[in-house]
């Protein structure tokens, strides 16, 4: 059982010479007994020594009792120990390995949710919808019933339209912008060939000034308000993202609507943007289409400091 | 021999049983057995070199798997638990590595 032991390693032992800072006997010559001797994990690593000087100690003591073998008793609890390793290494690994499908099943319940949660949110905006007609319906039958009611009743609905506060349908036209197609046409980098906010700004707006009655962008109505902005990749609509290819439906006469729109500041600018980038860039006449109203939002006025409301 | 037998039948054992951790348990588990995997391949490295004793062996196991725990487990309640057990990984997985080198060197005088 016992082998050679390392010279070395005596010194750390009970019996081994005291002396900072002089030769110990029988070492390798040129070996000093340290003063930082108790930092020793740095030096005992670079001078390979056992890390754990505890063994060179019972093993000088054992030398010095005569090699008594082990009892068997000992021995034992050493094979506990080891099975104890093994239990650990093996309940550590299946820890692991149970963790996984539970980290997936996490991110799939979040996932559930968010989308339970977006079925919420459109049921009620359905709800909200159907309570609207119902309101303005009970309204109008309430407004019907004298001359002052009727003419009110026909601001509002002037009003409403124009805010976007009620569905619209009828004849439009419909513009449909989207990226290039992902190698460049002209070889260009690939954000060149996106569709900005600003495209749809101004496809908007072009189409405002030519007379459109109503527009919105995939189906999301546009009210007076409404930002079209960018956030990263996506295009925000009222801080909804919306992505490509977008469809602008302008409602009003579509003879008339492209009459205005064709050679306009915005048709000019898509059609370079088309020609230049290889942005997908088309109109067409749509007999029917038909917008939603957009969640009406509450105008909010500034006046002057000091004022009351 | 005895040793490797046990550490066999210790790995079937946590396979088959399936012996499940207890919540507050399981920060501790992973810096527990890096300890026992250093108190492991010193007692290896002691036994290649013929100073293994099972006395020293046992405490340094137990002492070392516990002080580890301890340590990680003072270091939760400080607010500095993660930078603890890097520091428990780090000065163990050194030590583990200088004896695996000396084993390396044992066994292959390379």
């Amino acid at each position: 059982m016992m082998g050679p032991v390392n010279v070395r390693d005596e010194r750390d032992g009970p019996d081994a010479p005291d002396g900072a800072g002089r030769p110990v006997q029988g070492g390798p010559p040129g070996r000093w007994r340290r003063p930082d001797a108790s930092m020793s994990l740095l030096s005992d690593l670079f001078e390979g020594r056992l890390a754990d000087p505890g063994y060179a100690a019972a093993a000088a003591r054992r030398r010095a009792a005569g090699n008594a073998p082990a009892p068997r008793r000992l021995r034992a609890v050493v094979a506990l120990s080891l099975l104890l390793v093994g239990v650990l290494l093996a309940v550590a690994g299946a820890q692991v390995r149970r963790g996984e499908p539970v980290a997936a099943r996490q991110r799939a319940r979040l996932v559930d949710e968010i989308h339970s949660r977006t079925r919420e949110t459109d049921a009620l905006s359905r709800r909200l919808d159907r309570l609207r007609t119902e309101t303005s319906r009970l309204r109008a039958a309430a407004l019907a019933r004298s001359a002052a009611g009727r003419r009110a009743d026909r601001d509002l609905a002037a009003a409403e339209t124009a805010a976007a506060a009620r569905p619209a349908a009828g004849p439009a036209l419909v513009v449909t912008l989207d990226d290039a197609r992902r190698p460049g046409a002209s070889g260009a980098a690939g954000d060149d060939g996106r569709v900005y906010d600003q495209d749809l700004q101004i496809l908007v707006n072009g189409l405002w000034a030519a007379g459109a009655t109503a527009v919105g962008i995939n189906g999301l109505r546009l009210t007076p308000t409404s930002a079209i902005r960018t956030a990263g990749e996506a295009v925000l609509v009222d801080y909804r993202p919306l992505t490509g290819p977008y469809q602008v439906t302008a409602l009003g006469d579509p003879g008339a609507l492209r009459a205005g729109f064709t050679g306009s500041a915005a048709d000019q600018r898509l059609a370079a943007l088309r020609d230049r980038y290889g942005l997908r860039y088309g109109v067409a006449d749509e007999g029917r289409a038909r917008l939603p109203a957009a969640a009406p939002s509450a105008p909010r006025y500034a006046r002057p400091a000091g004022e009351k409301e | 021999m005895f040793a490797l037998i046990g550490l066999v039948a210790g790995v079937l054992l946590g396979l088959f049983l399936h012996p499940s951790v207890p919540l507050w348990l399981q920060p501790y588990l992973p810096i527990a057995i890096v300890a026992a995997l250093d108190a492991m391949f010193g007692g290896v490295r002691a036994r290649l070199e013929g100073v293994f004793d099972e006395k020293t062996f046992v405490v340094s196991f137990v002492g070392n798997t516990i002080i580890a725990a301890l340590i990680v487990f003072l270091g939760d309640q400080l607010g500095v638990g993660s930078q603890l057990s890097t520091g428990v990984v780090v000065v163990l997985g050194v030590r583990i590595f200088s004896n695996a080198a000396a084993i390396r060197r044992k066994l292959f005088g390379a």
